[in-house]
């Protein structure tokens, strides 16, 4: 053999190895660089941008889409899962359950059922090396072959703490749930290895006596901020992006005068080891139960000039917010909705500037956005095509009542204000800027909708509460085509592709729906 | 006695007895504290201490837990035992755990959710019935939107069935406040897709020009359900309407504790929460039950 051939023959094994390294991914590489037409993780990729690069449909041709099939998962209620696609086999899952069914058909390939049945709503499962992931009733973390539903391994959880509705998320090889250690224990993030269940770290969203974080709670015990959705991660950072919930007492906030770090915030955990790395709270002193379990967005673009990696999120207590997600710099802040009373504005820190006589009272205290929320976990979407940010808004103001004004402890409630009843929009927002570019409105539905998703098809796939779901013009949100689903919506949507065919899937109710076009093959 | 009238007049006992039963507690004599004013005050408080944070305020549904009741009746498939039961052993499989309550105070709950359930039907207001009855063909002209019996206008919700379903506060309240909508939890899931119960008038310009008016019944982004004024139910294509007009407001006055004399309104509200009938009890079984086949 000549040098040259050897050349030859060098260049053409290289290709077969970059050739053959690409089809068969690593189980890391399938989460870190997933194949297009699968919907690997909760929010699509560790982005979460939700965000499909396939582009079958496109605004040219959406009109042509039709439903595929139906596949009813039963003894639930109104679902709110987000299914995960891999291989033309979708996996839906429950606390306890988990349904594997053909993704081109609806057909069940095999059904897991540990007792007892739970209608507790969950949000999604994780894939990792031929595993899926389930959480349950009683506080486990249990693996199972993708093959055949069968037990890998099952763990309680460390502490046996229970692990909410949240979709678990596998990265760095580790699955990361969390939970809530109940009304006096608070919010926490667990990590087990995803191959043998092993647990590796915990995080607490609230703080020990021996902690800095503790002196902001004014000498009342730390209590709240549970985790209850999935969130973000950045595998060169090795950083873990979540949101976490009010504080306890929720609704008063006598006896926890100060911040309650870090309740109502953005963490960013350290991935190998579960220490925090920064914070960002969104509400300090929260008595409106906002959250801040809204899921962070993860987009790296040009900033006022300069590169950077942003963390884009829309909160709940009607803010957008853009952040540096390597050292949770605040970078802007502006509200995504008109109707905002609770605070004048933001800082330079991005801390809100409180207005007066917004405390939840025994008479009802009337405060926009209600406590349902601007906007709410269902997740938001951004397109890298157009750089718009998608959400669901919710206009309108709430009345929050307390039946006790000296008792921290006293019950609660929320109620839609009759003078601003709530009305559901779609918004599109320039992710740099957070100016509003355009709206669409979901008529009739009034309370926290579904989750959004983009394509690199031009399009927003657009479900609505009151059951429709749209396809809209990412850029212009015009809409060109619908189909009525029959039912309450608040599930967010998938979209991947099997033997070429092009799906979007969305729960509503207690039924997945597909649709692709009419003509695909 | 005739024996023809004794009979019917023994199977009414029987049936009212049975009926009672079934009510109360599913199997055995009703509790005592069920229906018992001072057990169900007792119960009001130990709920808000207990039950609220998780199926909100008057067991409208909350965040966590789900409605027991949604202002007025809706069939949850709970027997005042079934609940009884739910409360003293939990559910399995939910956050919903043994509450540790002695008995005595889980009927005071029983018997608070149990009057939160129930309807006009259960308590019909006093009055004379006959003159409500002509008031409301009458002077109150209800009879020119609603219907009864098959009697009466389409524009407005049939009223054949109002006591079983309405209580009787919310029946006052739609005749004499302006703002009688009752919001419930806002925390609380919808569980299927409501209808419209507002009664908007609309006016829908076709894209020929011509009005239609009417009353909205339904609508989405991209079309209208509505009943006109020659009481037939219509569908538009919103794409292919010039225009769409729905008032805030619906047509129905709320001042008639004003516009009748104090003893007419009596009267009318005497008719109204005896109009319908008081519904079978609940099947046992998560959501009422499977039926037999026959």
């Amino acid at each position: 053999m000549s040098t040259k051939n050897v050349a030859v023959l060098c260049v053409a094994l290289l290709v077969l190895c970059a050739g053959s390294s690409a089809q068969v991914r690593t189980p890391d590489q399938m989460l870190l660089n997933p194949d297009p037409k699968d919907w690997v993780t909760y929010g699509g990729t560790y982005t979460s941008q939700r965000f499909s690069t396939l582009k079958q449909v496109t605004t040219a041709n959406a009109s042509r889409l039709q439903s595929k099939w139906v596949y009813h998962v039963d003894n639930i209620e109104e679902g709110e899962v987000t299914p995960i696609v891999v291989n033309g086999v979708m996996y839906i899952s429950g606390f306890n359950r988990l349904d594997a069914i053909d993704a081109r058909t609806g057909n069940v390939l095999w059904r897991y059922q540990r007792p007892p049945v739970s209608t507790t709503r969950q949000r999604g499962t994780a894939f990792y090396d031929n595993k899926v992931y389930v959480v349950t009733s009683d506080s486990h973390l249990v693996a199972l072959d993708v093959r055949n539903g069968g037990v890998r391994w099952d763990v309680k959880s460390e502490g046996g703490h229970p692990i909410t509705g949240g979709a678990p998320l596998v990265a760095d090889g580790k699955v990361i749930v969390s939970g809530n250690r109940g009304p006096v224990g608070g919010g926490f993030m667990q990590a087990y290895d995803a191959q043998t269940g092993k647990h590796l770290w915990n995080w607490s969203a609230v703080p020990k006596p021996n902690e800095p974080a503790y002196k902001t709670w004014g000498g009342g015990t730390p209590a709240g901020a549970p985790i209850w959705i999935s969130g973000s991660y950045d595998p060169v950072l090795g950083l873990l992006y979540y949101g976490t919930g009010q504080p306890n007492p929720q609704w008063t906030g006598q006896g926890r005068e100060g911040d309650n770090l870090y309740s109502e915030s953005i963490v960013a955990i350290d991935v190998k080891t579960g220490v925090l790395k920064w914070h960002f709270q969104n509400t300090p002193h929260d008595v409106h139960d906002w959250d801040s379990m809204e899921v962070s967005i993860l987009v790296d673009a040009n900033f006022r000039g300069q590169p950077r990696k942003l963390l884009l999120h829309a909160n709940r207590n009607g803010f957008y917010y853009v952040l540096d997600r390597t050292n949770g710099q605040y970078l802007l802040g502006t509200p995504f909705i008109d109707k905002l009373d609770w605070a004048t504005g933001l800082s330079p820190e991005g801390r809100p500037i409180l207005a007066p006589g917004h405390e939840p009272s025994v008479k009802g205290t009337i405060t926009c956005p209600s406590t349902a929320g601007a906007t709410n976990w269902p997740p938001p979407a951004y397109s890298p095509d157009t750089g718009y940010f998608y959400v669901v808004t919710h206009e309108g103001c709430g009345v929050n009542t307390i039946t006790s004004s000296t008792d921290p402890d006293s019950p609660t409630g929320y109620f839609e204000s009759a003078s601003d009843p709530w009305q559901a929009y779609v918004r599109a927002i320039d992710a740099l800027t957070g100016k509003r570019i355009w709206e669409y409105k979901a008529v009739r539905s009034d309370h926290y909708g579904p989750g959004l998703m983009a394509t690199a098809g031009g399009i927003l796939f657009a479900p609505e509460q009151f059951g429709q779901v749209s396809v809209l013009d990412a850029k212009t949100g015009k809409s060109l085509w619908h189909f009525n689903t029959g039912d309450v919506i608040t599930a967010a949507p998938v979209s991947y592709s099997v033997e070429g065919q092009q799906f979007f899937a969305i729960m509503s109710g207690t039924n997945v729906i597909a649709f692709g076009l009419s003509d695909a093959n | 006695m005739k024996t023809g009238l004794f009979i019917a007049t023994l199977l009414v006992v029987c049936s009212v007895a049975s009926l009672m039963g079934q009510r109360g507690a599913g199997a055995g004599p009703p509790n005592p504290a069920i229906g018992n004013a001072q057990a169900i005050a007792e119960g009001d408080a130990l709920y808000h201490k207990t039950c609220t944070a998780c199926h909100g305020a008057n067991g409208g549904g909350g965040e966590i837990g789900p409605a027991m009741v949604l202002g007025d009746r809706v069939d949850l498939g709970r027997s005042d035992s079934q609940t009884f039961n739910v409360i003293k052993n939990g559910m399995p499989g939910t956050v919903m755990k043994p509450q540790g309550l002695p008995d005595s105070d889980i009927w005071k709950l029983v018997a608070y959710i149990h009057a939160l359930r129930g309807t006009a039907i259960d308590n019909p207001l006093p009055g004379d019935v006959a003159l409500g009855e002509a008031v409301f063909w009458g002077k109150g002209q209800c009879g020119t939107c609603h219907m009864l019996a098959g009697k009466g206008g389409l524009m407005a919700p049939d009223l054949s069935n109002i006591a079983g379903t309405r209580k009787s506060s919310t029946i006052v309240d739609a005749l004499t406040k302006e703002k009688h909508k009752v919001y419930g939890s806002g925390g609380a899931h919808l569980r299927n897709l409501p209808t419209m119960d507002d009664y908007l008038p609309v006016h829908v310009t076709l894209g020929d020009g011509k009005i239609v008016d009417g009353v909205l019944l339904n609508e989405d982004g991209y079309s209208l359900q509505m009943i006109d004024t020659d009481q037939q139910i219509r569908s538009f294509d919103r794409s292919k309407l010039r225009k769409v007009v729905v008032e805030p407001k619906s047509l129905m006055p709320t001042d008639y504790d004003k516009r009748l004399t104090p003893a007419e309104f009596k009267d009318l509200m005497a008719f109204l929460t005896r109009q319908g009938t008081i519904p079978p009890p609940a099947p046992a079984g998560r959501g009422g039950g499977a039926q037999q086949e026959q």
